[in-house]
């Protein structure tokens, strides 16, 4: 398995990865949107022959000099690659780009009510926190947990990422 | 525009009324004015109100009128920049790129120095890689506009996708020096970054890392400065300063597996055994990596194998990973490794069986009861690669029989199935993985790819149904989102159940997708250069200059061309065929 910064030959890539592992589905153009907007955040993780096990896809929200902060709008590993850790070490990697680039003060996402391995993920391997619940934030009516990751800490002790506890379970779902 | 046929002042004010209506997408006021013009018979036949007519008529989806009145409006006026611009505009609407690209040129013909269609052409001709077009018109629009950025990144750019790397990095030298100083920022780090990706194009490595060290200050990326500056280095046979640079980024990221062999690299070690040396090194800097212990692996050779993979083997299955398997089955290659994995994962069996442990040894740790759990359902992979059925059966099962809550093993089952060349067991086997967890949409991918191979394409809609958009039929959701594994699938199950027009349907349909894929790049011609992400720019363009080299539209276009040749050959009868959606089992 290798984890590297995704290149705009992945993104076609990354969209299977997509299709096969999430409902929260883009066309390409979002892809390559993402790309070539914030080349330096999106990583993805292969295996040997080159094939996309598991990327983050992610973007800044650009509101404000004050509010720089990176979004994840898709994090999916292949249910096949499980219990590697891919989902933290590609997320420590994005969140790492987001200060160095563009002076991310946090990370934020959402995700499904429903998930609880992702859940767990997010709060305990990476330290993000539940904001708020979107009601009904997905197409099919479900609510989602809206979190964020301080980065401040990456901001000090760049570059080493640090590397946490175990992950048990990545399964993962963020989106949008 | 001087021009002959221009209107009296009142009408001319109605015509720009309606350009102003046509960019703020006002369309139906812009028909109102262009009636109030044309229904004066005096201007009837007024070429330019014609042509901006149809325009308009274009935007509101009625392209036959649109066209209609465009032509009537250029024949009236041949010599008008506007009527050409505007079919210019419409040509490339319809995606009819070379004949948009004549018709701007004919506009420049009557109004040399008209900057929307300068940049209009230059964006065709990116497009259509007309590149030395492309410089032509940068040019113009350089010398039209030298204050403004895009006029001197677009020219830097032409002369760089020709090729002409010191003309491109004199024009961007140029524009750095005369810009602005102020707090540096994002777009000004990814333009250095552009001119130094320039630099190393034309293979002057040694100028391409003066050129990083003296801006490294100004760039953002760390990362980029890293990995180019670890390039350079290599290339330029600096042996020693590579390392260091290797090493720094291991730090940043120990699971980068280019890294480690950059390194190897640097540090010019050739011998096996100095490269397993190598990775003990890294084992011990980064314990929780798996990159340094997993490429040990590949360059050891036995005997010094059999320990590392022992090690290597226990970690995963007390862990219990479950690719374990796939993460080693490129060692297989060398028989000698496959078999040394064969006779620890029988010894294991074996041990933990009998005493709960790996090996025979008294002082072995008692390993949890999923040990054995996991090293069955590696045995069974492990068995099933090596085409042994009965074996890999033997071994799912047990593992089934051992927890039959874990849906990996269904999953496996199949795998072994379809590769014993029985699809419709296989799928039967991955339906029961399915049921188990209907949140998981990768396994309910895996069972819908399992039933396309066995033919039963309903049976697979269905299935994904269950994560496509509700309301719409399935595949007209997974079609939106250019779903091409799906596609490419029931285009072959279509192919095998001989049902060649749908197939063919399928096959047309991922053609489309790649389509799609090749115009998304428009709008990336002028946006790219506003937020100066040039060299994924760059990277976009040889992208999509490769674009259906890709796998998926290879074996898309596999089937399509087996299916027309079929179809040259054996040309259908008149008598319509019984075609069902879903036959059901093939012959095998």
């Amino acid at each position: 398995m290798n984890i590297r910064c995704a290149r705009p030959s992945d993104l076609m890539n990354m969209q299977h990865c997509n299709l096969l592992c999430l409902p929260e589905n883009y066309q390409m153009k979002y892809y390559f949107y993402h790309g070539l907007s914030w080349p330096q955040l999106s990583y993805v993780a292969e295996d040997e022959k080159g094939h996309i096990v598991g990327y983050v896809l992610a973007k800044m929200e650009e509101d404000g000099e004050d509010n720089r902060h990176g979004h994840i709008t898709s994090l999916a590993v292949k249910r096949s690659h499980r219990r590697l850790g891919l989902a933290q070490k590609l997320m420590n990697q994005a969140s790492l780009a987001m200060v160095e680039c563009f002076q991310a003060k946090y990370v934020s996402l959402h995700v499904r009510k429903s998930n609880r391995a992702a859940l767990n993920l997010y709060t305990n391997s990476l330290g993000f926190k539940i904001l708020e619940i979107e009601p009904k934030y997905y197409a099919d009516g479900e609510d989602a947990y809206s979190m964020m990751r301080d980065l401040s800490a990456f901001a000090a002790e760049t570059p080493e990422v640090t590397e946490n506890s175990d992950v048990k379970s990545d399964i993962i779902t963020a989106t949008n | 525009m001087p021009h002959s046929n221009s209107l009296p002042p009142k009408e001319n004010a109605l015509f720009k009324r309606i350009l102003r209506c046509y960019e703020h997408k006002q369309y139906k006021n812009g028909l109102k004015f262009a009636k109030q013009i044309l229904s004066n018979p005096k201007f009837a036949e007024h070429g330019e109100t014609l042509a901006m007519k149809g325009l308009t008529l274009n935007c509101l989806g009625r392209k036959d009128e649109a066209y209609e009145y465009v032509r009537r409006g250029l024949r009236n006026d041949l010599k008008s920049p506007v009527c050409w611009h505007v079919y210019g505009l419409l040509q490339r609407s319809d995606k009819k790129y070379d004949e948009a690209i004549k018709c701007y040129r004919n506009a420049l013909k009557w109004e040399k120095e008209n900057i929307q269609i300068l940049r209009d052409l230059s964006l065709l001709q990116i497009q259509m890689r007309d590149l030395e077009g492309y410089k032509d018109t940068r040019y113009q629009l350089f010398i039209l506009r030298p204050t403004q950025r895009a006029s001197w990144i677009g020219f830097a750019m032409s002369y760089h996708l020709l090729g002409d790397y010191e003309i491109a990095n004199s024009i961007l030298d140029a524009y750095r020096t005369n810009q602005m100083k102020g707090p540096y920022d994002y777009e000004h780090s990814e333009l250095l970054l552009y001119q130094n990706m320039v630099l190393a194009e034309s293979g002057q490595y040694e100028r391409a890392l003066q050129h990083l060290h003296k801006f490294q200050s100004q760039i953002l990326d760390k990362l980029s400065i890293k990995e180019t500056s670890g390039e350079y280095y290599l290339k330029l046979k600096r042996f020693k300063d590579a390392e260091a640079v290797y090493e720094d980024l291991l730090k940043r990221n120990p699971e980068n597996v280019m890294y480690y062999q950059k390194l190897v690299e640097a540090k010019q070690l050739s011998d096996p055994d100095e490269k397993v040396a190598f990775y003990d090194v890294y084992k011990k800097e980064y314990p929780r990596a798996i990159a340094p212990r997993r490429l040990q692996l590949t360059e050891a050779c036995l005997p010094a194998f059999e320990s590392l993979v022992d090690e290597y083997l226990r970690h995963g299955l007390h862990k219990g990973i479950p690719p374990l398997f796939m993460d080693l089955r490129s060692l297989y290659a060398d028989q000698s490794k496959a078999d040394t994995i064969e006779k620890l994962i029988e010894q294991y069996m074996d041990c933990l069986s009998k005493s709960g442990t790996f090996g025979p040894k008294a002082d072995e740790i008692k390993q949890p009861a999923s040990a054995l759990l996991w090293t069955y359902y590696f045995a069974a992979q492990h068995y099933d690669y090596k085409q042994d059925t009965d074996r890999a059966l033997k071994y799912i099962d047990a593992a089934i029989d051992h927890t039959p809550t874990l849906i990996e093993l269904y999953i496996v089952k199949g795998r072994i199935y379809k590769h014993a060349g029985d699809p419709v067991r296989a799928y039967g086997w991955l339906e029961e993985a399915q049921a188990m967890d209907t949140a998981d949409r990768y396994v309910n991918s895996k069972c819908a790819r399992y039933m396309l191979r066995a033919g039963h394409v309903q049976r697979a809609e269905d299935m994904c149904a269950k994560f496509t958009r509700e309301g719409v039929p399935a595949t007209e959701n997974l079609n939106e989102m250019q779903c091409m594994w799906f596609q490419t699938e029931a285009a072959a199950a279509y192919q095998r159940l001989k049902q060649w027009g749908e197939a063919l349907k399928k096959a047309h349909e991922v053609d489309r997708h790649f389509s799609e894929i090749m115009e998304d790049q428009f709008d990336f011609h002028s946006y790219c250069m506003r937020k100066m992400t040039l060299r994924s720019y760059v990277g976009l363009l040889r992208l999509e200059d490769v674009l259906r080299a890709h796998p998926f539209y290879f074996r898309c276009a596999r089937v399509a061309i087996q299916v027309y040749l079929r179809l040259y050959a054996h040309p259908l009868q008149d008598v319509p065929q019984t075609q069902e959606p879903d036959t059901g089992e093939l012959e095998h």
